[in-house]
């Protein structure tokens, strides 16, 4: 009872095995995500080429 | 931007960190003797989600279940929709009696399990199993047509037309039946106790006729009864669809397409995740070092011990709730930004909401398997002496619960394939959903890692809740 629940350390430890999927989903996400949005940057804007004539 | 995604990311990473380990509060499972570690299997779970993600967005390339078919196979007597309506009043009525008349030890009165197991449990598996089953039995609805019934033929008058139910309304009364019905289960110090489980049905059925006298039977039966909406939703993953006096036959999970989401609607899926997880989460090891320093703090403040705990564990639902509608909310925050859609954050979470059932559905069975597989069984003598005063009318007073007939590892794999199911079928419906909201394929994948990591972020809560029991 007068324990804090931070006590409990290693058994937290053991529960964020739970957690890695998640950390890891969401990590290739926005990794992705920033990719996606770098690779969108970097094409060339249609307006900006010559009209084929 | 991308900082805020990235914050974001962190923080629905983060989420489930700040969560303690939970065990299941009715769970009467033996120790599992399993040939892997438990977290092991949240590594499968997420393969297999992964996987399904990646198959969806190759072999699923056109909306399949938006517009879903139905063909008739089976025309219904007309009789059937009175006799499931007087039976399912006669259950009301003895549940009633029981809980008023008959013996305050709840293992020996059959309102209890009657209510937390067949009614709360069991019907919510057979909804999804049987379509709507619940609208056929559904007591206050059944008295309220009878009595619509007699009243048009014995009056000369004709009776007043309904009010217009308000649109803002949607199903809030619903999500906050159920958030009452779990507060009842979960915080309520007399919720064992039959005369109160007894006064409070009667309550519930009260607050029923007021809502249907307003706003006309069916339309308060579509919104505004808790349980009506509860099992209505899990009754759209049906293949099967009852709809006036004929049976139908449509694509699994196509039901839930067509549900209008009204205001209401995501915070009632919410609760029912919620308070699910709360009941495995208030099981748990850390609550169980929380909760008296929350009721100690709150009893040196002037609250009853009872009154403290009550209060204490009231906050800890409603944070599991609104932790469950933070997740949600996340992922369709990414969702939207992904897909660099018009709709807003809000729109659209009521159009994705459905996803929410299955999940909703596969919380149920996964944390309450055991009650039902184990207390289920206490029907056979609870039958037979429902007020438990020695009588014994079917001859089965007698008998009793069998705890080996199924094993606890077979519990653990029933519980791990509900939970993988459920995300999958939430998976296929959110990429289904994907496809009409975002016209370009690729824009639509990309806003689905997000509802991929929220259906990740939902597997790890749940089986992290269940690994806890007996641990």
């Amino acid at each position: 009872m007068s324990s804090l629940p931070l006590a409990h350390v290693s058994h937290w430890l053991v529960q964020l095995l739970y957690v890695v999927p998640v950390v890891i989903v969401v990590g290739a996400l926005a990794i992705t995500s920033i990719r996606d949005r770098r690779a969108e940057r970097s094409m060339p804007d249609p307006a900006d080429e010559p009209a084929v004539r | 931007m991308h900082r805020r995604r990235v914050l974001a990311a962190l923080l629905l990473a983060g989420a489930l960190v700040v969560v303690p380990e939970a065990a299941l509060a009715h769970g009467l499972v033996g120790r599992e003797d399993l040939p892997i570690p438990k977290w092991l299997f949240l590594y499968g779970a997420v393969a297999v989600l992964v996987v399904s993600f990646v198959g969806l967005a190759i072999l699923w390339p056109r909306p399949r279940l938006e517009q879903p078919s139905q063909r008739r196979i089976a025309s219904l007597p007309r009789l059937l929709d009175p006799l499931c309506g007087a039976i399912g009043v006669a259950l009301f009525v003895l549940v009633v009696l029981a809980g008023l008349t008959g013996s305050q030890t709840s293992t020996n009165n059959i309102a209890p399990t009657f209510i937390y197991v067949v009614f709360w449990v069991g019907l919510a598996v057979a909804s999804m199993l049987f379509g709507d089953v619940f609208k056929a039995f559904n007591p206050w609805r059944s008295i309220a047509r009878a009595v619509a019934a007699i009243a048009s033929k014995a009056g000369s008058k004709q009776l007043p037309a309904p009010m217009t139910y308000p649109v803002w309304l949607g199903r809030w009364p619903a999500a906050a039946g159920i958030l009452a019905f779990a507060w009842v289960e979960l915080v309520y110090s007399g919720r064992g106790d039959p005369s109160n489980l007894a006064v409070l049905a009667l309550a519930y059925a009260a607050v029923q006729f007021v809502g249907m006298s307003l706003y006309g039977i069916e339309t308060w039966n579509r919104y505004g009864d808790a349980f009506g909406v509860y099992f209505g939703l899990f009754a759209r993953m049906s293949p099967l669809h009852w709809e006036r006096g004929t049976l139908h036959r449509r694509t699994a999970l196509g039901g839930l397409t067509t549900l209008d989401a009204v205001p209401g609607t995501v915070a009632l899926l919410c609760t029912m995740i919620g308070t699910t997880s709360f009941d495995g989460f208030q099981g748990g090891p850390l609550w169980g070092e929380i909760a008296p320093r929350m009721t100690d703090s709150l009893h040196d403040i002037g609250f009853g011990q009872a009154a403290a705990l009550e209060i204490a564990f009231t906050i800890g639902l409603i944070t599991v709730v609104a932790f469950v509608a933070g997740l949600y909310r996340l992922g369709v925050w990414g969702m939207r930004n992904a897909g660099a859609s018009r709709l807003s954050t809000d729109e659209l979470g009521a159009r994705f909401v459905h996803t929410l059932v299955p999940i909703a559905l596969a919380y149920v069975v996964a944390h309450y398997f055991s009650l039902l597989a184990y207390q289920g069984q206490a029907l056979l003598y609870l039958a037979s002496d429902p007020l438990g005063s020695g009588a014994n009318v079917f001859g089965s007073a007698s008998t009793t619960i069998d705890y080996t007939w199924i094993s606890a590892n077979a519990i653990w794999y029933v519980q791990v394939a509900a939970l993988v199911l459920g995300h999958v079928a939430g998976l296929i419906l959110a990429h289904d959903r994907a496809l009409v909201t975002f016209t370009e394929g690729r824009v639509a994948t990309r806003s689905q890692y997000w509802m991929l990591a929220v259906m990740i972020a939902f597997t790890s809560l749940g089986l992290w809740l269940l690994s806890a029991a007996n641990s």
